[in-house]
């Protein structure tokens, strides 16, 4: 059979998320991969460049649906450093209990979607219903579902009410129970593993070699985890350990997922138990001296790193933001070569990719008139003259 | 049996096509709410299978560039008489008034029509996806098809005939195949769950990856008929395997007065197409998607040679103990 | 097996839907639902429309007269929310000096009005 150009997105329904790649296969095998990026630009980092620092979180908050507390922290902790702001013990760990909630309901819903992919979707419906537990919590701190708006400059926004560390605690033990389910459904479940199995192999090296990083790169043995590795919020308080895996497949990945579910109910059980009293922000000053900063943090899908450069003012001169997709992009373009045409929701999904947060900066080719992604892409490998035939834009 | 208004009414009223088309939406509920309430959720009302097939009626047909509009019309039409004409050979109520020796196989080759309708509307579609569908449909036809054909036909080789309805009399006096062949009776609703293209065979119609495979370019009135045709085949397909391996419509011994007779055929036939169904919808809840070569793997190594060692037992216990 | 199991479970019991028009869930007294203004303690100071993230709050006129610490001021101005756009983020809310402007505890959604303002 010849080969055939398979348009995956921005209008398959595998991905609901703008993103457009073309995949040349050969029958049911992959040939290769053409990545194209920043399908949609939204602007968000200039946007950021005009708003002072209490306007610009909810902005911010809104680059990623899923990882919304991510970016606002990852923000508005290296703008803190910057300031030399010490935020309350309180605060830091009620961001830490929303970021790790956010990492349940965010692997929750990567679990989900990973079982809908392969086409089980009783599983899919099951971690999505378990999912609104850990949600209704979200809901109760912070007073939305999906933005949380727990973040400000200096500290947090809400304090946590003793009723409400009640109500959250209750909900533990049967989200426990349900994850450890969850954990013998993965490990044991015929119908998961016959598809999850050696499919998208990576390696230790090249997961090093491509930048992978989160759970991507800790399947494959990578064993990096910012939260250990350089603290922040009050992870170098709790006990907890970072979970790894040497399989470096889908399934890997679903396995370090489970198990970093139940290490963020141990982390949130430990901040509910042992919450520290006092106040919970500190007045933060409205300007921000010269100065610039990356600031890192792990967001449920991997690495998040915000680049800051501040001017004095009270908005930031320049943000860069480096989404954890954006650097697993690169890996999944090299682990879907040579596999099955039927496996390409699968692997794409096991990085768990949110799209929208990866486009940010697009190039024009001035030739072909196409915008071309001027980060990633370049990786895939692809001529920007060949995609100019066949193509109609 | 071979009054005009009899055969009439036995065609389009009961057990033809009326009966056939509300149960086929009764069982398409069925599966449906089965399903949600295996997942947690609430499930379609009763009507829904009907709405939405009156809905799709009802909505524009669009013809994709370049493809033969009125064989693109016809095709759906092809694959739903098919299959309502393989129902006129099931027993419902009795033996079906149109039994012949050898019908069996009609039915058999009528069911496959769908499949084949698939294959050729994703080739006619004009699209990559619908073309992938199409030959995923082809492959996993000659995969599935061969067990089947094998399981279905081990109790004709038992019951020494070829007619559905004689091997349904044979029931009668004999246990049912079930206890004498498991093994084609499993290999059978494999073969069945796989002819009607649910989870874990719905290889030609996965939704993340090939969008709805050959029926990503049907619309209106033909994606009702095609979705018609496969609720149909639902219906024929069970009530094959019940009439095959549960004893069909028959009750052991004979009541007094016939339609006594009827109506218990009738409540044996609803309950046993059920429990099939209630077998078919686990196995859907239950699994996820394979793949193409996952299951030309498991379709060869496995299904095939359970079906050839359940018929070479058969043909063994035949020539030993000839059953009368 | 595990999801055999699991599957009988949730057969025989009852589904967790909850059908939403008719049956309402509980709205935690923490929600952040739609904004509304107390124009006995608005003391006009725009903060709210400074703050604005969506930049949805406009000082509209409004002559009254405040009480704010014991002493009544006469002021002109008071915000208006173009609620079609506002986010609810609660920043507004956060920086009103009085608690003035404040977001309900009702799930009201944004609507398909494109002009309903609050003031
Ligand atoms: S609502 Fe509050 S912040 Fe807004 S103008 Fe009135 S007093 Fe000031
Ligand atoms: S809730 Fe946010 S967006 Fe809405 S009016 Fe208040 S500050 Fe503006």
């Amino acid at each position: 059979m010849p080969e055939v150009v398979v348009p995956i997105g921005p209008h398959h329904p595998a991905l609901k998320e703008p993103v457009n790649f073309r995949v040349i296969a050969d029958g049911e095998k992959i040939v290769r991969l053409e990545l194209d990026l920043s399908y949609n630009h939204r602007g968000i980092e200039k946007a950021a460049e005009q708003r002072n620092f209490i306007r610009v979180l909810p902005l911010l908050e809104r680059v990623c649906g899923i990882c919304s507390h991510s970016h606002a922290t990852a923000f508005a902790k290296g703008v803190e450093e910057i300031m030399g702001l010490e935020i309350p013990p309180r605060a830091r760990y009620i961001r830490t209990i929303i970021a790790e909630l956010e990492r349940m309901h965010s692997h929750l819903l990567w679990l989900g979607v990973a079982a809908h992919e392969i086409g089980f979707n009783t599983l899919f419906m099951w971690s999505w219903r378990d999912r609104e537990a850990v949600q209704d919590t979200l809901e109760e701190m912070s007073g939305n579902r999906v933005h949380y708006g727990m973040n400000e400059i200096g500290g947090v926004r809400r304090d946590l009410t003793p009723a409400q560390i009640k109500t959250a605690l209750a909900r533990l033990p049967d989200l426990e129970d349900r994850i450890q389910k969850y954990v013998g459904m993965v490990n044991s479940e015929e119908t998961m593993l016959i598809r999850f199995r050696g499919v998208g192999k990576m390696s230790r090296e090249e997961a090093l070699k491509y930048g992978a990083v989160g759970p991507t790169a800790r399947a494959s043995g990578v064993d990096y985890d910012v939260r250990r590795d350089d603290p922040y919020l009050a992870y170098d308080e709790i006990p907890w350990k970072v979970i790894t895996d040497n399989h470096g497949d889908v399934y890997g990945r679903t396995r370090v997922r489970v198990g970093e579910l139940w290490e963020s109910t141990q982390i949130v059980r430990f901040c509910l138990e042992n919450i520290p009293a006092g106040p919970v922000r500190v007045e933060a000053p409205k300007n921000a001296p010269e100065g610039e900063i990356l600031s890192r943090y792990e967001a449920p899908r991997g690495e998040l790193a915000h680049y800051i450069r501040t001017n004095g003012t009270d908005k930031v001169e320049r943000i860069d933001i480096r989404s954890p997709t954006l650097a697993n992009w690169t890996s999944v373009a090299m682990c879907l070569t040579g596999q099955n045409l039927a496996d390409i929701p699968v692997i794409v999904a096991a990085i768990d990719p949110c799209l929208s947060c990866t486009c940010r900066m697009v190039v024009v080719h001035r030739r072909g008139g196409r915008a071309v992604p001027g980060t990633a892409a370049g990786e895939s490998g692809h001529d920007p003259k060949s995609r100019q035939d066949g193509w109609r834009p | 049996m071979s009054d005009p208004v009899f055969i009439f009414l036995y065609i389009f009223v009961f057990p033809g096509f009326l009966f056939l088309f509300a149960y086929a939406f009764f069982l398409a509920y069925l599966d449906r709410k089965i399903a949600a309430r295996m997942q947690q959720r609430i499930g379609p009302p009763i009507f829904q299978p009907l709405a939405d097939f009156i809905k799709m009626l009802g909505k524009e047909v669009i013809d994709p560039d370049g493809v033969d509009r009125r064989l693109f019309d016809a095709i759906p039409v092809i694959a739903l008489a098919a299959v309502m004409t393989a129902f006129l050979y099931v027993p419902v109520s009795g033996a079906s008034p149109f039994a012949f020796s050898g019908d069996l196989v009609l039915v058999l080759y009528l069911m496959a029509f769908p499949t084949l309708a698939l294959f050729l509307l994703g080739w006619l579609s004009r699209n990559i996806f619908s073309a992938i569908g199409g030959i995923r449909a082809v492959t996993q036809l000659f995969i599935y098809e061969v067990p089947f054909f094998l399981a279905i036909l081990t109790p004709a080789i038992m019951a020494g005939s070829w007619s559905i309805s004689d091997i349904v009399l044979w029931q009668q006096h004999n246990p049912w195949l079930v206890f004498l062949q498991p093994i084609g009776f499993v290999v059978a609703l494999i073969g069945l769950q796989a002819k009607l293209e649910r989870t874990p065979f719905d290889i030609p119609e996965a939704e993340t990856e090939i969008v709805a495979g050959p029926w990503t370019e049907l619309t209106g009135r033909r994606l009702a008929l095609m979705h018609l045709a496969t609720e149909l085949s639902l219906v024929t397909g069970s009530a094959l395997i019940a009439a095959l391996f549960l004893g069909g419509p028959m009750l052991p011994w004979v009541l007094p007065a016939p339609w006594m007779n009827a109506a218990a055929g009738f409540a044996l036939f609803l309950a046993k197409t059920l429990a099939i169904l209630l077998v078919l919808s686990s196995i859907t809840v239950a699994t996820g998607r394979l793949r193409i070569d996952q299951l030309n793997d498991i379709g060869w190594k496995y299904i095939a040679s359970a079906a050839l060692v359940q018929a070479g037992i058969v043909l063994v216990i035949n020539y030993l103990w000839v059953v009368p | 097996m595990s999801v055999l199991r699991e599957m009988i479970g949730n057969f025989f019991s009852r589904p967790v839907t909850i059908r939403y028009p008719w049956i309402k869930v509980p709205i935690p007294d923490t929600f952040r639902g739609r904004v509304a203004n107390t124009d006995e303690l608005c003391i006009g100071c725009s903060k709210c429309s400074l703050v604005c993230p969506a930049q949805v709050i406009t000082m509209i006129d409004g002559p009254r007269d405040v009480v704010f610490k014991g002493k009544t001021l006469a002021r002109k101005k008071r915000p208006q929310v173009d609620l079609y756009k506002c986010i609810r983020c609660g920043l507004c809310e956060r920086h009103c000096p009085t608690g003035s402007i404040h977001l309900e505890h009702v799930h009201a959604g944004t609507g398909t009005d494109r002009d309903v303002r609050v003031t």
